[in-house]
């Protein structure tokens, strides 16, 4: 029997990590934590049997994923109506990257498009195995080593030539 | 086997940039950028922006706010709704229920009568007190429960009527909907099976505020009045045996 004690310690374990995740496709920290609450409300619904961390991660980590894609598309929907009514779409949220303290490649990262900007972030910061990456996205793992390396020469043009910096970064909040 | 394929492949590479390279593998890559300096420039570059990426993004966000995130929290949210849902959805078999009724009684009775004062107390009297259990949404298993229940759904709700003079005792209750907003219905049984009920709503575009009153509708009579933002009824048949204590229940001499 699942001991529920034992699954919701993994979940308190993986939360910064998720919320962390949310960010990244939210670039907002209060749609980010809105984005977790549907992710966990989802996860806790479909729990079924016990998971080793890494394969939670993943897990919550898809849910998380579908669930923004889904709600990107509504909005764009909404947009799109707001737009034949004559109205225009609120403007972008402000990102959470950009309260880093500004550093070339983070500069850099910004600049990229959505999905090579998340795909570098899940590799190189979350270090997610190019396999979880191929399932998060549902495409095949070649095509994540193609998609990978396109967006490390795009980094590279965008914060070509930059000495890397010793600056001490840190969040702002 | 490996020797066959040319070295480096594009996974190789990036196992080698983002450190999931193992040590034989590593030497191998090594030696292959020693002899391969321009493209050795550029994947050395990724490395360090890997690296740097994550000096500059590898933080964890700040605790604050983590709390609502809780699973426990989650889980209580979440328990909330679906019992708000529930409702919900009663509410909506209930609308579905009483305009069913109300057509019916519409073909059946004058038109004008569903427009009277509290028509749909009556309709929800002759569909909820002949079907009882089967169709509450809450019953009264001690006393002040039901008095609870009304609180929960209706700001500043009335005490409910007391109607132990005349042997009736609260049973159950059940939320139904109106087009101005949620009304109730609680039902009164005395001993003998008798059923009085006990009707909520908010007023309506067409009875605002309604003038203490009693009307008679086939074998029911509703005496009615408003007090507290919302409309009230009391529904019993005709013949039931103490109209004066209802009449006291909903005209007491202090109001």
């Amino acid at each position: 029997m699942r001991d529920p004690t034992f699954s919701d310690d993994q979940l308190r374990e993986l939360l910064p990590r998720l919320r962390r995740f949310a960010r990244w496709l939210t670039r907002d920290a209060d749609s980010a934590d809105d984005l977790v609450q549907a992710t966990l409300e989802r996860a806790l619904i479909r729990w079924g049997s016990r998971r080793d961390d890494a394969a939670l991660r993943a897990w919550l980590f898809s849910i998380a994923y579908r669930q923004f894609i889904d709600d990107k598309r509504r909005a764009r929907r909404h947009a799109l109506m707001l737009e034949l009514l004559g109205r225009s779409a609120p403007a972008e949220q402000a990102s959470v990257e950009r309260e880093v303290v500004a550093q070339s490649v983070v500069q850099a990262l910004e600049r990229l498009p959505d999905e090579q900007r998340h795909l570098l972030l899940w590799v190189s910061v979350e270090g997610l195995s190019y396999c979880e990456v191929a399932d998060l996205l549902d495409i095949p793992i070649g095509t994540v080593m193609s998609r990978l390396s396109r967006a490390r020469s795009a980094l590279r043009r965008l914060g070509d030539g930059e000495v890397p910096r010793t600056t001490v970064l840190r969040l702002l909040k | 086997m490996n020797d066959t394929r040319p070295f480096p492949s594009e996974t190789d590479i990036h196992a080698w940039v983002d450190g999931r390279m193992d040590v034989a593998g590593c030497v191998r890559m090594e030696a292959w950028l020693a002899s391969n300096l321009r493209r050795a420039e550029e994947i050395r570059g990724w490395q360090r922006d890997a690296q740097q990426l994550r000096a500059a993004l590898g933080g964890l966000p700040p605790a604050a706010g983590q709390r609502t995130l809780d699973p426990t929290m989650i889980r209580a949210r979440r328990r909330r709704r679906v019992r708000a849902r529930i409702a919900m959805a009663a509410v909506l078999v209930l609308t579905l229920g009483v305009g069913m009724v109300g057509g019916w009684q519409a073909r059946r009775m004058a038109a004008p009568a569903a427009s009277a004062p509290m028509a749909d107390a009556l309709q929800a009297y002759r569909m909820f007190a002949s079907n009882r259990h089967l169709n509450l949404d809450v019953t009264q298993h001690e006393p002040g429960q039901l008095q609870g229940w009304l609180r929960q759904h209706f700001r500043n709700a009335p005490r409910l009527p007391d109607l132990d003079g005349a042997g009736f005792h609260p049973v159950g209750a059940r939320l139904l909907a109106t087009d101005s907003g949620p009304a109730a219905m609680v039902l009164y049984q005395n001993a003998e099976g008798g059923a009085i009920s006990f009707y909520i709503r908010p007023p309506s575009p067409s009875h605002g505020v309604l003038p203490r009153g009693q009307r008679r509708d086939g074998q029911l009579v509703a005496t009615y009045w408003s007090g507290n933002g919302y409309n009230y009824a009391l529904v019993s048949p005709v013949n039931a045996s103490d109209v004066r204590v209802i009449r006291e229940a909903a005209f007491p001499p202090s109001i």
